[in-house]
């Protein structure tokens, strides 16, 4: 009973010491980050704009949307990745939107070696009924494929003119998203997140260079590929290796 | 009868409790009540009863039922509302079918961003009720039923708009449809016919899937606003009612009148589904008389406007197809929400009028 008594006041005393009070704090910063929309290499303006494409022809944005997944900081030295948001949705489809849209997160300030995301719903959130998320949650933005099958990972939709007369009455609409399509995106790039010395993180990702890049233009004109949804995946393929293939950091 | 509603409120709330005890998840997301506005038996009792009240307008005669109506699965049939002395409104009345469950700014053109402040428009609103809110108020507080119901709902507090608001956004939230047709097939408690089946497929693109049944079926669009649960993705579209050449021709400017952006003229806010067979007639302005003749424009592709959906367009429904997308649409009709919420009709017509005490 004596050592029991004794063994208890050590235990005790050894918790004491693992108090939160002594261990080395991690201080904690804000960190904002951008997504940015683009066409062409200039902030993407939903209807606002005409855009030219490479096939001669022109276009006007309706919306621009894609969901990343786990999104994280990758620390410096290895230590496990620091998670700004599991899952997360960015969407430009009004006049009204800057081509910029803003997230604040709060992480360790420290070294980091890159960000990286999932493009798109991660296979574990993607098997979910979004019944059972909140109302106004990210994964209830009415972004499915049907009433028991998930989510549009990315769209892009659009008003073309095609035979140059002046009216964009050619709609171009294309979802993407499957569990086989789901892409992780990394930068590898070193940042400094501390207190006063936060560098300006913004992820870029170009309409244009998601329809047409590396040689290759997406065929707006071909009616067979003006509206690619659900099962016929197939025709997206392209546009989807190359929207996650395009994005950029930009760090300033 | 009131008491019955109470007893709707707390299967409601518990709702999510008995699906989850099963391991089932719910069939919709849970519905978000405020903070400021949880909802109680007795803040919904209240709510239907200023709901069934022709008090609230300027000369007793128009209740929020009166173009709201259970029936209807709360719309009233006509192509445009009807309000006070036959003013007639310009937009079509829409159904409250399961619109509490609906976060985003409501009205057609999202003027109001709650059901709180979307309660409060018509009684000022002239062709509507034309009301006075401080008229409204003092007939409220001169009532003592009313006085002693305010009391029960929300404390010992003054009678005022807000509150009201308050008590109409509770009683809404209760107006939920989950019993379709369709509702009972997602279930396995029933089957479509074959001409039902072939419309949801056309629905919900299905002849999208190169190895499903439906392969090579001609797709109708539908989901991409239209969508589950619900039936609306709850923002904004132009699905090419009218031709525009310039985005300035737009007479009801929707959206855009209401944001002062003009690439948003000619928007409107997706309409749910739910008991669509009952809502008749359609459109912001009620221009179609009947789902035939809506699934008929849809079929067409829809009028010019650079602002139009890129997914309107032209189907290539045949004729069997068109009714087979109707026959779909019919089986979002919900019997049961309609007729259990009839007992709010004559409520306030009965001995124990709350407007005559």
């Amino acid at each position: 009973m004596k050592h029991l008594l004794l063994y208890l006041l050590l235990l005790l005393g050894l918790t004491a010491c693992l108090d939160d009070d002594d261990l080395p704090a991690v201080a904690e910063t804000d960190l904002t980050l951008d997504f940015r929309a683009e066409y062409g290499g200039e902030g993407l303006a939903i209807q606002r704009e005409a855009y030219g494409y490479p096939t001669g022809d022109t276009l006007k944005l309706l919306l621009f949307q894609y969901y990343v997944s786990d999104l994280e900081l990758l620390p410096a030295g290895g230590a496990a990745p620091v998670r700004l948001a599991e899952i997360d949705l960015l969407r430009w489809n009004s006049a009204s939107d800057s081509a910029t849209l803003t997230r604040s997160y709060r992480v360790p300030a420290g070294e980091y070696v890159g960000l990286r995301f999932g493009l798109g719903v991660k296979p574990e959130l993607n098997a979910q009924d979004p019944s059972t998320f909140a109302a106004d949650y990210v994964l209830n933005e009415a972004e499915f494929w049907g009433p028991t099958t998930r989510y549009v990972f990315a769209k892009i939709e659009a008003n073309a003119d095609l035979e140059g007369d002046g009216r964009f009455d050619t709609g171009l609409s294309y979802h993407m998203g499957s569990d086989a399509l789901y892409t992780t995106v990394e930068f590898a790039r070193d940042l400094r997140i501390g207190p006063g010395q936060t560098e300006q993180l913004t992820v870029v990702a170009d309409v244009l260079r998601a329809l047409s890049g590396n040689g290759e233009t997406f065929a707006i004109d071909n009616p067979d590929q003006q509206a690619v949804h659900g099962g016929n995946q197939a025709v997206a393929q392209d546009i989807w290796n190359r929207l996650a293939a395009q994005f950029t950091l930009e760090v300033r | 009868m009131r008491g019955g509603l109470s007893i709707v409120l707390a299967l409601l709330l518990c709702y999510g409790c008995d699906r989850k005890e099963a391991d089932t998840p719910p069939d919709f997301a849970a519905i978000l009540y405020p903070d400021d506005n949880a909802s109680t038996p007795e803040g919904v009792d209240l709510g239907e009863r200023l709901f069934f009240d022709p008090l609230l307008s300027a000369d007793g005669t128009v209740s929020c039922a009166s173009c709201h109506q259970p029936a209807l699965a709360f719309s009233d049939g006509k192509p445009l509302s009807v309000g006070i002395d036959g003013l007639v409104g310009f937009r079509n009345t829409p159904s409250l079918t399961n619109v509490g469950y609906l976060h985003q700014p409501l009205f057609w053109d999202g003027r109001a961003t709650n059901l709180e402040a979307q309660a409060l428009h018509p009684v000022g609103t002239a062709h509507e009720m034309a009301g006075s809110w401080p008229v409204v108020i003092d007939a409220l507080r001169s009532r003592p039923t009313y006085v002693t119901a305010f009391r029960e709902a929300f404390g010992d507090v003054p009678i005022d708009s807000t509150l009201v608001g308050r008590a109409l956004a509770q009683y809404q939230r209760t107006l939920v449809s989950m019993n379709s047709t369709y509702d009972r097939v997602r279930q396995g408690e029933a089957q479509y016919t074959e001409q039902e089946a072939l419309g949801h497929a056309i629905f919900f693109d299905l002849g999208d899937d190169p190895g499903g049944p439906f392969a090579g079926l001609v797709r109708g669009e539908c989901a991409h606003c239209h969508t589950p649960p619900h039936f609306t993705n709850q923002r904004y579209a132009n699905n090419g009612l009218d031709e525009a050449v310039d985005l300035d021709d737009f007479t009801d400017k929707g959206r855009g009148a209401i944001n002062g952006q003009r690439y948003d003229n000619g928007r409107f806010r997706t309409p749910g589904l739910r008991n669509v067979a009952l809502t008749a007639p359609y459109m912001h302005d009620g221009r179609f008389g009947s789902l035939q003749e809506v699934v008929a424009h849809y079929n067409s592709g829809g009028e010019y406007a650079e602002n139009k959906s890129a997914n309107v367009r032209p189907l290539g429904l045949s004729v069997p197809q068109q009714a087979a997308l109707v026959a779909f649409l019919e089986t979002l009709t919900d019997d049961s929400f309609v007729v259990g919420s009839l007992r709010g009709v004559g409520l306030n017509t009965d001995s124990t009028d709350y407007s005559t005490d």
